[in-house]
């Protein structure tokens, strides 16, 4: 097959079927409550005893806190992630909190979160698990 | 031997097809409301995932090719290339790329390459797609050695590697529940695959086949779907990025940032790019075998069935 031919049937090919997902609804994100996000916590992390569940209040993401230390989930697409945050830096700016894990497989996320919010996550984060 | 032959690159012949096949099952999709589930950053992630393990294929193709041809000017058997030989040379490219296969998934070499076939939620014929863009640096074309030794012209041996790839897009649907038994017996199908691309302990390293399921059934490695356990599909820690350069590089970053890590053993060092996935030197990480047992130690009653040694 020519090389343009194939190369035009590729770009096409990929922007044709996004455009169409896209349109038929299928870009929405997850949108996380305390049960949901619990269950998506257990699904990633199924030896982990969650001990409480702070989903933000856009839906975005939660705070789960754990025997061994809080983590955050957060709506991918249509799933979730989540990552402990033992091994992450956050720091606050100016419309919520910023995590960095660390991690390739996991770039940096910005959440935009309430000033009360902000400060209740930030709370939580910084205690020791036992103490939680 | 010597001799020009040359059989056509089926990859790119069936990209029309594939690209008629995904938008047939989307639309089957929509309209029966099951059979799957699409997300259009998680499919567009996976054809261009396909898109550059093609490109790759261009780029760095010749490297394997040199190697094989430089076997074929060695070796003094020639199969042909008669219907016999395609198929003889078919059947033993299966059984090639299962134990490619498993070496991918039990070598971190190798898995930091196959791993972005996995790094999908989603079960999809774009799921089918998501394919390495780093196999050259794994250096499995080695395995197909003996093959040409054994007399296969290497033309031959890429064509059927391209069949049985061509084979196994077909399989990554939820759209196809159970086949005839008689199919489900000798190969490999939807459901076997679903199975394989489940993260749930029970499926972990199961099911590696390409077109026939029976090399899993002779190597011990075969665990049927089970209805009441439906595939969770995804990596045990699922990467958190549609951006491919991630998804194809994530875990060869990983390798090497464990590798640089102060105060290891040259041992440790090395057991970090080729032991099992999950290999810590401290403990702190889990194998696959580890996940089963934990498994096992939160649901006992799982002992015995189909994975966890049933």
């Amino acid at each position: 097959m020519p090389l343009e031919l194939l190369l035009a049937l590729v770009v096409g090919g990929i922007s044709g079927i996004a455009v169409l997902l896209h349109l038929a609804g299928r870009s929405r994100q997850a949108v996380l409550t305390a049960g949901s996000a619990r269950s998506a916590w257990l699904r990633h992390f199924p030896n982990d005893c969650v001990t409480k569940v702070l989903p933000a209040a856009s839906g975005q993401a939660a705070l789960v806190l754990t025997e061994g230390g809080p983590g955050l989930l957060w709506a991918f697409g249509a799933d979730t992630v989540g990552r402990p945050l033992a091994a992450a830096r956050v720091r606050e700016t100016a419309s919520g909190l910023r995590f960095e894990f660390n991690d390739f497989s996991a770039p940096g996320l910005s959440l935009s979160l309430p000033d009360d919010e902000r400060r209740q996550w930030l709370e939580l984060i910084n205690t020791p698990a036992e103490a939680a | 031997m010597t001799g020009q032959i040359s059989f056509p690159d089926v990859t790119q012949l069936a990209v029309p097809f594939l690209i008629a096949a995904i938008l047939a099952e989307f639309l089957w999709i929509a309209l029966k409301k099951r059979g799957g589930r699409y997300e259009t950053r998680d499919a567009v992630t996976s054809l261009i995932m396909g898109a550059g393990s093609v490109a790759e294929g261009l780029l760095l193709g010749f490297i394997a090719w040199a190697l094989l041809m430089f076997l074929w000017e060695l070796t003094p058997l020639d199969m042909g290339t008669s219907l016999w030989a395609v198929l003889a040379c078919f059947v033993l490219d299966d059984l090639r790329y299962y134990w490619v296969h498993r070496l991918g998934h039990r070598v971190r070499w190798v898995w930091a390459s196959h791993v972005n076939h996995h790094s999908s939620q989603h079960y999809n014929l774009t799921t089918a797609l998501r394919q390495t863009w780093t196999g050259t640096f794994t250096f499995m074309m080695v395995v197909k050695a003996p093959m040409v030794l054994l007399g296969f012209h290497p033309a031959l041996v890429l064509f059927c590697g391209g069949l049985n790839l061509i084979y196994q897009f077909w399989i990554h649907t939820e759209a196809v529940g159970r086949l005839p038994r008689w199919f489900e017996a000798v190969m490999n199908t939807p459901s076997h695959h679903r199975a394989h691309h489940g993260r749930n302990p029970r499926y972990l390293d199961c099911n590696y086949a390409g077109v026939f399921i029976i090399w899993d059934k002779l190597f011990g490695t075969f665990v049927p779907e089970q209805d009441h356990d439906r595939p969770d599909y995804g990596l045990v820690h699922n990467i958190a990025s549609f951006n491919p350069l991630r998804v194809a590089f994530h875990e060869w970053a990983g390798i090497f940032k464990d590798m640089a890590r102060p105060g290891l053993t040259l041992k440790q060092r090395l057991l970090y790019a080729f032991a099992p996935p999950g290999y810590s030197h401290d403990g702190s990480r889990e194998t696959s075998a580890g996940i089963k047992a934990a498994h096992l130690a939160r649901h006992p009653e799982d002992a015995g069935t189909p994975g966890f040694g049933g």
